[in-house]
């Protein structure tokens, strides 16, 4: 457990804003596993799989070659 | 797909097909360096002891060289061109994009100049000296501006995956480059990091190792989900795993630097941290190399016969094995055996020519085909010969380096009866020698391949050149 100590009272600005960084990240990624795994919202996300190949019937390649 | 995208768009496409050459041009470049400095190695008497061609001065000119200028400019091309077409629009400022163009060839050229004549400061993947350090800034926020107001004005109501990975790209290179290159300039040529000690070291690998996860990783993921579903005329097998791929990546890799720095002066929970997220990163990294190779599915058949289609699935096997490979050597107890030798400079190598060059190829290749409205390339054959040209020489490239590695932390470490080292350094270099011959063959192997490739580009493109004006010819008529 020592490994894993905080000194809180030595802990500068720089350590805080990491620590802070560090929590948002995290949080932010459960967030992320949630909605990208909520059955509900599978539809949506899946809708956009073909996105890329959608664009294949207006190229037209402009300007002057 | 929205309804407005059944209106014919007029793209701005010149600067993409000039963006492409150049790649084509720069991998032969930087490639050619890369084996003049490996057979420097081998065979030092190639220094001719002239300093300007000397290890160290052109190493940097080739990590440039194949990063920034070959790397760069398939970003930017690939970039500008995902983002008009997935976003059915014309670009923001087709002169800004122009603008980036050829500010950003004048940078190469730059780096050309500044670097054999010695002016570097001193900071690995970013050796340029403060004014450019300071037009680099400019440039590529001109490319990320432009990119970012494209996806603002778009006409479709999604923002594609590869638009994604761009953008985390171009946002995160800025804040690295910018921070990273801080520095206290004394003349024109040379500067001082505000950085000192270990802080200094810790900021160039925070820098070193995201140039690596935001720019040849996480900017060439973008280039994979756009082009293996085109190519292979299948859709992106999972979305889901495509966005969490592209979170994970942007949430994880800033952690990883310190694994750089096992055994320094660093404080020692700061390389565990970066070796814990970067085992953690095996998860999304192999979920997204499942999704691309996944893409597939129903159309494998399609690798007997599409040549373009093997450079982007084979890109995608190396880059599942770079990234297994990278996390296993941040583990402590195997960077004891890794850390300054040449299996560091293998596992780079199997991600640059492995995964990113290859994926490179695989999107230039179709780029020019849509670009200059041709069904094939000059030679669908010599696509083949360059595929297999560029799989084995990377493979035998990685594998001399693997052996030379290992065998060099091996020697490093081994003590005899009474406590002293077996080998002096001097008969671990000398016993590299058949191996750096080797590495040099595989670079040469690679490197005959982008001398294939770029003539085959110029004789497509010529041809369809030739054709145009041959069909203007006989509407006039």
């Amino acid at each position: 457990m020592g490994y894993l100590g905080m000194d809180v009272a030595a802990m500068t600005t720089n350590d805080w804003l990491g620590v802070f960084f560090a929590l948002v990240s995290a949080i932010g990624m459960v967030v992320v596993y949630f909605m990208v795994f909520r059955p509900a919202n599978k539809a949506t996300f899946e809708s956009q799989r073909s996105m890329a190949l959608d664009d294949e019937d207006h190229i037209n390649v402009g300007e002057k070659r | 797909m929205e309804a407005t995208q059944a209106t014919p768009v007029k793209y701005d496409m010149e600067v993409v097909r000039w963006f492409t050459i150049a790649a084509a041009i720069y991998a032969v470049v930087g490639t050619l360096v890369g084996v003049y400095i490996a057979l420097e190695l081998a065979f030092p008497f190639l220094n001719f002891d002239i300093p300007y061609i000397t290890f160290g001065r052109l190493r940097p000119l080739h990590t440039n060289a194949v990063i920034f200028a070959f790397g760069g400019c398939v970003l930017m091309a690939t970039g500008f061109y995902m983002v008009q077409r997935t976003g059915a629009t014309k670009l923001w400022s087709n002169g800004l994009a122009w603008f980036t163009f050829w500010a950003w060839n004048l940078i190469i050229v730059s780096a050309v100049v500044t670097l054999p004549l010695g002016f570097t400061s001193g900071k690995e993947y970013a050796e340029l000296e403060w004014p450019i350090d300071i037009a680099i800034a400019v440039v590529w926020l001109s490319f990320g501006l432009n990119h970012l107001m494209t996806v603002a004005i778009r006409k479709t109501t999604h923002i594609y995956v590869s638009n994604w990975f761009t953008m985390g790209m171009i946002v995160m290179i800025t804040y690295l480059h910018v921070v990273n290159s801080m520095a206290i300039p004394v003349s024109l040529t040379n500067s001082f990091s505000i950085y000192s000690g270990v802080q200094d070291a810790m900021i160039q690998w925070w820098w070193g190792h995201n140039a690596v996860g935001f720019y040849l990783t996480g900017g060439f993921l973008g280039i994979m989900y756009y082009f293996v579903p085109k190519q292979s005329g299948r859709p992106v097998f999972s979305y889901r795993l495509s966005v969490l791929h592209f979170w994970a990546l942007t949430f994880g890799y800033v952690w990883l630097g310190a694994h750089h720095l096992q055994y320094t002066a660093l404080p020692d929970w700061t390389g565990s941290l970066g070796a814990a997220v970067s085992l953690a990163m095996i998860i999304p990294s192999w979920g997204g190399a499942m999704n691309g190779m996944m893409t597939l599915s129903g159309a494998w058949d399609k690798l007997r016969t599409d040549y373009i289609l093997r450079f982007l699935v084979v890109a995608l096997a190396f880059y599942a094995m770079s990234t297994f490979e990278g996390p296993v050597m941040s583990i402590k107890s195997v960077n004891a055996l890794s850390h300054y030798t040449d299996w560091t400079v293998g596992h780079v190598h199997s991600g640059a020519l492995g995964w990113m060059a290859m994926v490179a190829y695989g999107a230039m290749y179709h780029m020019i085909k849509k670009l200059w409205g041709v069904e094939k390339m000059y030679s669908e054959g010599l696509v083949n010969v360059h595929f297999w040209l560029a799989t084995i020489g990377t493979v035998v490239y990685i594998v001399a380096m693997w052996v030379s590695g290992i065998m060099q932390g091996l020697m490093w470490r081994d003590y005899d009866e009474y406590g002293t080292l077996t080998y002096t350094f001097v008969e671990s270099v000398s016993a590299m020698h058949p191996y750096y011959a080797m590495r040099a063959v595989g670079g040469l192997i690679f490197h005959i391949g982008t001398l294939i490739a770029l003539y085959n580009i110029v004789m497509t493109v010529s041809r369809a050149g030739a054709t145009r004006a041959a069909g203007s010819v006989t509407a006039k008529a």
